[in-house]
């Protein structure tokens, strides 16, 4: 994974629990390795570019700015580690099938 | 470099490949069964898990194709292909679909009395059935929906074998056809991926492959066969195509059911191990109602789709169950091979026509849900509004735009278009590729359009068909 990519999952995580966390964390970095090299390109420029204006900016990851963005990408970069973030974290947990 | 022989070569070991093997190897033909992904012990994970999608899914379920908006999709990567991870719902396919594709695409001894016929045998085989009792609540509450506001729904048989107290098995492929190919002397290579086709003139005289072996080293080996079917699904078939040099018509007739979803909380708790085998029929099929996977993380995602409330609905998940409306769509795709990258690049391009109908189908969707009782629906629309009330579903019809519209699906066809219309098809009426004398696609691509069901039933019926003709040949 990426810094920002991390600094994405760490904001996203429920959890305090540093086991439950770190599991996520490594289940998102699998997820990412395995995409499709296209996507997974894409996805890399995106958290190389977001990466270095959230270094200049300062502060911590704003999701919401990318959740609101214009731009397709931007939006579908951050529904995407919410999405990997929220499954793993739902599905490591014990009785995920009721 | 190894090197084997076969008669037959049958690449991929999904609902295509494995009826292929199996027909063939039963008829006495030598058969070598080739599967990119390992075999995994149909036992070793819960249906629709995170361990599942580690274990079985191509790309961990990261897929996507691209366009305004993306559509995430699934295929699995294991010996069984996608019918190990599939919800074995079984849907013939509508006879007036087979009447306009065999006219449309001049199909020859094909329409739904002659898929009929290899249907019936099939179903036999794997124990096609309905629930043995009454359906959970996640599936009820389906047929409770319609019958309030008098449209048609159906439970769907399943490719399921129920023992004596009720608990049913799906009959995936790596339980059924392929152990019976195994048994009739087929051999069956996992962890073993075509890497291209090898071809003389107009034949395919074998394939160049890299098979993994445990120990992580990857041994490199050649299968000559006399008859190549390729049956890696809609997206793998053509890119395997491409690479090999046949491009005509291969990877550029994509379709797809785009598919909306509904998180929708119920006073009453709802199963979340197993998918709804009810679904609404009333607008089949151009328009298809069902239930989805509902384990805590599925039900996570959908939630999160919509944004607000999700925490609160989130601590009552075991009263929500996901939903979703799929439609026939108008547009096509196209999947393309592109040297140096290991996997295809898929596009699909939704019309306007399609977004419209998808709206529709969320707010029918929603309709029946509140029928049925739901208190509360959460659309898989970016920031959509939590609905409480059927007068306020019609704020939805804005809200599925490119923007905004989050969607999936699981079922990919047509890449590979059978028929005897050379301009519009990949393959001829029993799959052989166009230009080659032994090379046929024998899966979900040979589809000739988006059937509005699931395909699973579909694909093994034509693929038995083409089977008897290419014995009888």
């Amino acid at each position: 994974m990426f810094w920002f990519e991390r600094q994405v999952v760490a904001a996203l995580l429920h959890s305090r629990d540093d086991l439950a966390r770190s599991a996520v964390e490594a289940y998102v970095d699998g997820a990412l390795a395995a995409l499709p090299d296209h996507i997974r390109a894409g996805v890399a420029a995106e958290s190389v570019l977001f990466g270095g204006w959230a270094r200049l900016r300062g502060g911590p990851v704003d999701l919401e700015r990318l959740d609101r963005s214009r731009i397709g990408p931007a939006r579908q970069y951050a529904r995407l580690l919410r999405s990997l973030v929220l499954f793993a974290e739902h599905e490591l947990e014990p009785g995920a099938a009721g | 470099m190894t090197a084997l022989d076969s008669d037959v070569l049958v690449i991929g070991s999904g609902a295509g490949g494995a009826t292929t093997a199996a027909a063939l190897a039963g008829a006495g033909r030598s058969v070598t069964v080739v599967e990119e992904g390992p075999w995994i012990d149909p036992e070793a994970t819960e249906a629709f898990s995170l361990e599942e999608m580690v274990a079985k899914y191509r790309h961990r379920g990261g897929s996507a194709a691209l366009g305004s908006p993306p559509v995430a999709y699934a295929e699995g990567r294991c010996v069984g292909g996608s019918t190990e991870i599939n919800s074995g719902l079984w849907h013939r396919l509508p006879p007036e679909l087979a009447s306009e594709w065999k006219e449309t695409y001049q199909i020859e001894e094909f329409g739904g009395d002659v898929l009929d016929r290899y249907s019936d045998q099939i179903e036999a085989d794997l124990s096609v059935s309905r629930l043995p009792g009454a359906p959970p609540p996640s599936s009820a509450v389906l047929p409770q929906g319609a019958a309030e506001l008098g449209w048609r729904s159906v439970e769907f048989p399943r490719v399921f074998r129920y023992d004596g107290e009720g608990r049913g098995t799906k009959q995936t492929m790596a339980r059924t056809l392929l152990p019976r190919a195994v048994h009739d002397g087929a051999q069956l290579v996992a962890d073993c991926q075509v890497v291209k086709l090898l071809r003389r003139h107009d034949r395919v005289v074998g394939a160049r492959c890299r098979r993994r072996h445990v120990d992580g080293t990857v041994e490199h080996l050649t299968i000559g066969a006399d008859h190549v079917f390729v049956c890696g699904g809609s997206i793998q078939t053509p890119a395997l195509l491409q690479r090999s040099g046949f491009r005509t018509n291969i990877g550029n007739g994509l379709k797809l059911h785009p598919t909306i979803k509904i998180a929708a909380r119920f006073p009453q708790p709802v199963d979340h191990a197993d998918v709804p085998m009810h679904r609404i029929t009333e607008f089949a099929p151009n328009l298809t109602i069902g239930g989805s996977a509902g384990r805590r993380g599925h039900v996570a995602l959908a939630l999160a789709d919509s944004g607000s409330g999700h925490a609160e609905a989130m601590a009552d998940w075991e009263h929500v169950g996901v939903y979703y409306a799929a439609i026939r769509s108008d547009a096509s795709g196209r999947v393309i091979a592109v040297p140096g990258l290991r996997s295809p690049i898929v596009t699909y391009r939704l019309t306007d026509g399609d977004l419209s109908r998808l709206a529709r189908g969320l707010i029918l969707l929603g309709e029946a849900l509140l029928a049925a009782g739901a208190t509360h629906l959460y659309p898989s629309i970016t920031g959509g509004a939590v609905v409480r009330r059927p007068d306020e579903l019609v704020q939805w019809w804005d809200t599925v735009t490119r923007d905004r519209a989050n969607l999936m699906t699981v079922h990919m066809t047509s890449t590979v278009r059978i028929g005897e219309r050379r301009a519009r098809t990949g393959a001829d009426s029993f799959g052989r590729v166009w230009g080659t004398t032994n090379l046929r696609v024998n899966d979900a691509a040979l589809v000739p359009d988006a059937p509005g069901v699931n395909p699973q039933a579909t694909i093994m019926a034509i693929a038995a068909r083409n089977c008897d003709h290419f014995l009888a040949g």
